[in-house]
């Protein structure tokens, strides 16, 4: 989308190179992040997160529903990103579909884990209500409405933020009920459980633009890539899980030292969204 | 005249509890089907509102900068984003009709989260009438025979839908199109109004407008005194017609008011900023 | 964006939104951005009202560049066309530079649709003056002198037009640090290293793409900085307030990327009120 001329793209890559960008960060630093929780009231949590011209918001909804019958005692969650026209008129009509499905599996790859739901950065565990019976459906989703650079860090960020936003109700379910039937479920109205997040990873990406990786691309630089690698580490350094876009090959050498300096990176940007998130919510609970 | 505005509704009042209250009672689970109190005998609505009282209104420019124009603008709970790109050189040539006008397009979308239950796929019909609906209010609006040879692109993004969202919507392209210096006849404004317990009620909520009754929206070109959208699905008396109708446009033309206030108010920001 | 929130202490200048024009004017002249409904005059945009003898328009700030000829702009071109380049200047609709112009054909001995993209390329960014208007209302551009053609080493700024004022000269080459600054009047702004501003005529070497040194490179984003952070608050841009946010930035010692943050901007705004009115 963003057309850069030769002398321009040469320009870009020397910067990278000094470690100099454009607007005069380095390698590995991300632009200033804001945080603002509870945005959409009628969801159970949700968030927003602007990281330079990028602008998403996730919203997470809970719903009853029945575990699979591959996975009794655990519920279950999907992600679905939608990118508004709002961002870029090419996102008219079914002109974002593409991207949107792209970023929607990367995330589920980063946050669920694999098709068992071992290793899940969000426990899926903890949302089974009767074992086989009932269960919660958690919807995550996810609306770009402005775009600059590095989509996927920011609906990571927001949905993380999001869930640290959600309070799921309490469910009292009845315990004698017979195999093939449904039990009675009441859902309370007055007490609720905020969502455990201590689990939740967050995703970084690295863009590697010449012989040098980046972390947080604008859409000037992501231009310019050969490849990106997108990793998502939880707060024990756990690596939940892994993408790579972008033609280019890349040596195995060159992802291991990718993923090591992801991991690095990605302590700097956890302890940022924390904190962020927890003024948001500090700032929610004083409104 | 009274004030139209309600100061003491807070906008992040979550209406899910209201919602399930109401479908209850309507009938969804098998209780007895009693008519709905939409209106309590002191005159107040659910949400604590008089007949004659708006939500309260949210307006503020300048929140996509990418774009040419754009604007956020909330009725209570339901907000809505308007981007404007354009006007720019016409992007597909089989879209041009006519030369020496113009070109308006505009693309309605709601988020999956906007409403209550989520939503389904983006194409759907509503979807498709909406943005047919407001293309033409804001075309009628927008001075195209200034702008040969171009195109005007009007995006709106739903991201809370609760009741009067075509309104909104036409409200925030209003805004977007202003911050994006694109000349225009008047300032097209949009308000809707119904008729519930025997009481025409101004700005329905969606608890409101799911009650059966009859919903009418209007739009108006204040300055110019002309009406640019109607539309009301069920049936009404001529009389409460008129009686409805009236309400509306005058919540029309308090939110004129404010829509006028809020560009004053960021023109004389940027020209300060300016300076000589 | 936090930023609009700050409030400047400055004197009170008139607005006014969609007001009637009252005096009776003897023969009212329509200026843009007004119209006449039922013998009154009525606003068609939002913005400030300028009132020269007996001409009454009304100034939008935030807008699409309004052409005017002979002035420089600097663009990017988004087609090579059969006989014709095809640039993108953010303004209503997309303009051109000729191959057949006199100054394209004039120091080359033919010029002809197969080379053309060894002067203009796809993505090249270009500066120009504006020509005239064709008749269906796109714009020719001219690439006149030296100083016009293929930019180089260097990088783009988009900022809103308004915020750059007409007034020559737009070139300006900053001596002391070896840098070219071109202020576009479609709001389009060249940071770039001094010299690089290729005159299309000459042979295209492309392999001549050395490496920017970092001291030049940390001067141009600073400079780039510096214009974002005055785009930000909406500050007008000529030279001199350019260069001295761009000092203020040094003296203060701020890293570069922190420019963009809120204590700089608050820096620059107390700065310029300061300046304004000091």
């Amino acid at each position: 989308m963003v057309g850069l001329s030769i002398s321009e793209q040469h320009f870009v890559k020397g910067g990278i190179a000094q470690d100099l960008r454009t607007d005069g960060r380095k390698r590995l630093t991300y632009r200033p992040i804001y945080v603002e929780t509870g945005v959409i009231p009628q969801a159970n949590g949700s968030a927003r997160v602007r990281i330079g011209g990028t602008d998403v918001i996730a919203s997470v909804k809970a719903e009853i529903g029945r575990p699979s019958s591959l996975q009794p005692d655990k519920g279950k969650v999907a992600v679905f990103i939608d990118c508004s026209p709002t961002a870029e008129p090419t996102f008219g009509g079914r002109g974002g579909e593409e991207l949107s499905s792209e970023l929607a599996l990367a995330l589920q790859r980063c946050l669920l884990g694999g098709k068992s739901g071992a290793g899940a950065g969000i426990n899926l565990s903890l949302l089974v209500i009767k074992e086989g019976k009932v269960c919660w459906d958690l919807y995550i989703d996810g609306l770009v409405i402005s775009s600059d650079g590095n989509l996927l860090d920011a609906l990571g960020a927001a949905i993380k933020a999001a869930l640290a936003n959600t309070a799921i109700p309490k469910v009292n379910v009845s315990t004698e009920v017979a195999d093939n039937e449904q039990p009675e479920i009441d859902i309370s109205d007055e007490e609720y459980q905020q969502f455990d997040t201590s689990g939740v990873p967050v995703i970084v990406t690295l863009t590697k633009v010449g012989t040098h990786y980046i972390a947080d691309a604008t859409a000037e630089e992501e231009s310019q890539m050969s490849s990106a690698v997108s990793i998502s580490v939880n707060r024990s350094g756990h690596i939940c899980g892994l993408t790579k876009r972008g033609g280019s090959g890349l040596d195995p050498s060159v992802i291991l030292d990718m993923i090591s300096v992801a991991k690095h990176v990605s302590e700097t940007l956890m302890n940022k969204l924390d904190s962020e998130i927890s003024a948001a919510e500090a700032c929610e609970d004083e409104s | 005249m009274q004030r139209i505005y309600s100061q003491n509704v807070p906008p992040s009042t979550p209406s899910i509890n209201l919602r399930r209250i109401a479908a209850a009672i309507i009938g969804k689970e098998s209780c007895e089907v009693t008519t709905m109190e939409y209106v309590n005998p002191e005159g107040l609505r659910l949400d604590g509102r008089r007949f004659n009282e708006m939500r309260q209104i949210v307006a503020e420019v300048g929140v996509v900068s990418k774009a040419d124009g754009s604007a956020v603008f909330e009725m209570g709970n339901t907000k809505v984003i308007a981007a404007v790109y354009g006007p720019r050189e016409i992007q597909n040539k089989s879209h041009q009709q006519k030369n020496d006008h113009a070109l308006v397009l505009c693309e309605y979308s709601m988020a999956h989260f906007s409403t209550g239950d989520r939503r389904r796929q983006k194409n759907d019909r509503r979807s498709t009438e909406l943005s047919l609906v407001i293309r033409q209010t804001m075309e009628a609006c927008i001075l195209t025979e200034l702008l040969p040879h171009s195109q005007i692109d009007i995006f709106l993004q739903v991201l809370q839908a609760d009741g009067g969202t075509r309104s909104a919507c036409i409200n925030a392209a209003t805004l977007a199109l202003a911050d994006a210096g694109i000349p225009m006849r008047d300032l097209a404004v949009s308000c809707s109004a119904g008729y519930l317990n025997s009481t025409p009620l101004l700005d329905l909520n969606y608890v409101e407008d799911s009650a059966g009754g009859a919903d009418v929206t209007v739009g108006i070109l204040p300055k110019l005194d002309k009406v640019t959208l109607l539309q009301m699905d069920a049936k009404l008396p001529m009389e409460t017609f008129e009686t409805v109708f009236a309400l509306a446009s005058e919540g029309c033309r308090a939110i004129a008011e404010r829509i006028r206030e809020v560009l004053q108010e960021n023109t004389k920001q940027l020209e300060y900023r300016r300076a000589a | 964006m936090v930023m609009r929130k700050l409030e400047l202490p400055l004197s009170q200048t008139q607005k006014v939104r969609f007001q009637t024009a009252i005096e009776r004017l003897q023969s009212p002249a329509e200026g843009h951005g007004t119209s006449e409904v039922d013998d009154e005059l009525l606003a068609t945009v939002c913005g400030v009202v300028v009132r020269v003898d007996k001409l009454v328009y009304v100034r939008t700030l935030r807008a699409r560049y309004k052409p005017q000829v002979g002035d420089i702009v600097v663009g990017r071109v988004i087609e090579v066309a059969q006989t014709r380049w095809r640039v993108d200047l953010n303004f209503t609709q997309d303009s051109f530079i000729n191959m057949h112009d006199d100054n394209v054909q004039k120091r080359r001995t033919s010029v002809d649709e197969l080379n053309m993209r060894n002067i203009f390329a796809e993505d090249d960014v270009v500066c120009a003056e504006v020509g005239e208007f064709h008749k269906d209302g796109s714009l020719i551009l001219r690439v006149r002198s030296q100083k016009h053609g293929k930019l180089d080493k260097g990088q783009l700024l988009k900022v809103d037009p308004y915020l750059v004022k007409r007034i020559k000269p737009q070139f300006h080459y900053i001596e002391s640090l070896g840098i070219d600054l071109i202020l576009g009047c479609n709001g389009f702004i060249w940071v770039g290293e001094h010299g690089h501003v290729r005159d299309p005529m000459t042979k295209n070497t492309r392999k001549e793409q050395s490496h920017t040194p970092l001291e030049t490179r940390q001067t141009i984003c600073r400079i780039g900085n510096a214009i974002q952070v005055l785009s930000n608050l909406g500050f007008t841009m000529t030279l001199e307030v350019i260069m001295e946010t761009f000092k203020l930035s040094n003296t203060r010692n701020i890293d570069i990327h922190d420019m963009l943050g809120s204590e700089f901007h608050v820096l620059v705004t107390e700065n310029e009120a300061e300046r304004r009115h000091g």
